[in-house]
């Protein structure tokens, strides 16, 4: 099997991308050999495109347990391992845990949801890649995998749709 | 009416008014952002050189002298053992409220108003933090010990109770300063990623932009995730940011002391880290504004108005909240607590009194009443300062004012502040000198959430009146 073909293509606006999206659809390119490259967060909807799957809430939400069990472990646990006796007062008492449960879960969601980005995201990460500068001043490009036999046929549809320069991708450092 | 006989004219006023009715190509905006960063006149390092000597000699080598002879060089003694150092350390963190508010509220309420300075805000949310580290640990003297604050398994017998206010405080303020530095960062990716791209290669910000912006493209995937994250952050830092105040208001409201012990100080303490933490917020903008290149496309005086009406919303609350503490002090009739607030007002320090009400109530009402006067942003600066100053006395009278009298009237003693003094202004100082190395270093302005904003709004006619419509993009 022929090894597929990287092209960028580079769109000035939402419209002709997403008309692109729909037309490489047609032409038999499956929606997991796209991927669009923006500067602002263009969303599925608008460019006609299946939902992202993202782990972060799920991620958050499992940081929270762990962040309230390291409270539980802080307030209930600690204090029979490292005994501080305070005459009259109780040893385990609840209202002061509230706190120490509260923070301990905000923290383990909060440190889980920015690691969550980095872990779905897969970053850092400093290896060559697809991409062109322009993106990031309001062009929105689309990275299409398709076997060499198309990569003239696909040009020309998107050239004709619109876009502002069609070429292969080249992998380099950002 | 003259702007329906002229629609355009009255479009064209309203896209001069507003910023998201007055959008310019991407490139554009990004040249600009990067131009004010790299734009800088002999009088920036003059000021920043000047700074950091102060900085160096009021900060470190007055701290240093404090920890080579001891806390004795500072005014903190009986009745008043906790003086400026608390003092500075709530009020740092009640500047840092504003990010939050601005960042995350605004946020949550889809305040479009938000977009051009919520990172300016959020910057004075991780700074004013870590000048409130920097006077904790300076209220500590012995500093090198202070990991004995942390939960590490020893054989000292020293495990922290958690029973105590103060090691909440170390929870809320550890909380709040990893959340609000991971907020900052966040949606600070793309922004590095546009400096990442525009600036040239072989030089050493290149380098810095490359390592900060982790490989951001802006794939579909990448943006999910960093909306998704945001989303999550505006909402879970919320409690966070009114946790560490009320938290900090139970130092001293646990406490069965005359002034402190009072059931509303958490919801008045958070409600005056607002007050100040708004002040600073026009403050800095109005700088931003009058001092760094193209900033007055992105910061208008509707920016200045929106927020000088929230300012006159908190000032009223403010206001209430200290009434409603007050008057209840008063009419208990404790015999200590009556003479506390006699001393309040009738005391020594009794002109920090009065004043702290006139900066904090009676000038903001006075003047952000007015739509023209909440509009001009050297008006807003100077209310922004006083409203600090106001704040900055209102603290002074809870901490070491309030310590003065007790119910051991042979042990009351005038507060009169040492080398903290020095260190006070230093923190200010640091504070200012942060904030001018990353006006330098990272975009203010997020360039991508202004696009998005932009792309949102847009002039609608009905009828005869042009108005301003905007899309639920998210």
């Amino acid at each position: 099997m022929a090894e597929e073909k990287s092209l960028l293509a580079v769109f000035s606006d939402i419209d002709p991308a997403a008309d692109a999206i729909e037309q490489l659809r047609l032409l038999g390119v499956h929606d997991d050999c796209m991927n669009v490259i923006s500067g602002i967060p263009v969303t599925e909807a608008m460019l006609g495109r299946p939902s992202q799957w993202t782990n972060v809430p799920r991620l958050a939400l499992g940081g929270a347990i762990a962040g309230f069990f390291v409270g539980v472990f802080l307030s209930f646990i600690t204090p029979n391992m490292y005994t501080i006796k305070v005459g009259g007062q109780p040893f385990t008492p609840v209202p002061p845990a509230v706190i120490v449960l509260f923070e301990m879960t905000m923290l383990g969601m909060l440190l889980s949801t920015f690691l969550g980005v980095f872990l779905d995201s897969l970053f850092p990460n400093y290896r060559p890649m697809h991409y062109v500068p322009e993106i990031s001043d309001g062009k929105i490009a689309i990275l299409i995998e398709c076997p060499p036999p198309d990569v003239q046929k696909i040009t020309d549809v998107l050239k004709k749709l619109g876009a502002e320069s069609v070429k292969e991708a080249e992998a380099q450092h950002l | 009416m003259a702007d329906h006989k002229h629609p355009t004219s009255h479009e064209e006023h309203l896209r001069e008014q507003h910023l998201m009715l007055d959008p310019m190509p991407r490139g554009k905006m990004n040249e600009m952002v990067m131009e004010s960063m790299h734009t800088t006149s002999w009088k920036f390092w003059l000021v920043f050189g000047l700074l950091a000597a102060f900085v160096a000699y009021a900060l470190f080598y007055k701290w240093g002298v404090m920890i080579l002879e001891g806390l004795g060089v500072a005014g903190v003694n009986r009745p008043s053992y906790w003086g400026i150092f608390l003092v500075n350390t709530v009020f740092w963190i009640g500047i840092s409220h504003a990010g939050t508010f601005i960042s995350a509220i605004l946020r949550v309420f889809r305040a479009e108003f938000r977009r051009p300075f919520t990172r300016a805000a959020e910057l004075m949310t991780t700074f004013g933090l870590v000048q409130a580290g920097f006077s904790i640990f300076m209220h500590m003297g012995r500093v090198w010990l202070s990991y004995w604050l942390m939960p590490i398994p020893n054989q000292r017998q020293l495990w922290p109770n958690f029973h105590s206010p103060l090691s909440w405080d170390l929870l809320a303020i550890t909380t709040y300063l990893l959340s609000s530095t991971m907020y900052l960062f966040l949606p600070l990716i793309p922004d590095l990623a546009m400096a990442r791209d525009r600036t040239p290669d072989g030089t050493w910000q290149k380098t810095f932009y490359r390592i900060l912006a982790l490989g951001f493209r802006g794939t579909e995937g990448e943006w999910t995730h960093l909306r998704n994250a945001l989303n999550i952050f505006a909402f879970a830092i919320i409690p966070v940011m009114f946790s560490v105040h009320t938290i900090v208001s139970w130092d001293f409201a646990m406490a069965t002391r005359p002034g402190w012990s009072s059931t509303i100080f958490g919801p008045y303490f958070v409600i005056g880290a607002l007050h100040s933490g708004m002040g600073a917020v026009v403050m800095v903008l109005a700088v931003v504004r009058g001092t760094m290149k193209n900033m007055k496309y992105f910061i208008r005086p509707e920016h200045f108005e929106a927020i000088g009406k929230l300012m006159l919303i908190i000032s009223m609350g403010w206001a209430y909240f200290f009434f409603n503490d007050y008057i209840v002090q008063w009419y208990g009739g404790d015999k200590w607590t009556k003479e506390l607030l006699h001393w309040h007002e009738a005391g020594p320090m009794g002109w920090m009194w009065f004043a702290m009400l006139i900066c904090n109530v009676a000038i903001p009402w006075a003047i952000l009443w007015n739509k023209k006067w909440r509009s001009t942003p050297w008006l807003l600066f100077i209310v922004g300062l006083l409203i600090n100053v106001g704040m900055w006395f209102e603290r002074y009278i809870i901490v070491p004012i309030s310590l003065t009298i007790n119910r051991m009237p042979f042990t009351w003693r005038l507060y009169q502040p040492g080398i903290e003094v020095w260190l006070g202004i230093g923190t200010v100082a640091f504070f200012i000198l942060l904030y001018m190395a990353a006006s330098k270093l990272i975009p203010l302005i997020p360039v991508w959430e202004v696009q998005e904003g932009q792309m949102a709004h847009s002039l609608k006619k009905y009828g005869r009146e042009t108005v301003v419509t905007v899309s639920e993009l998210e």
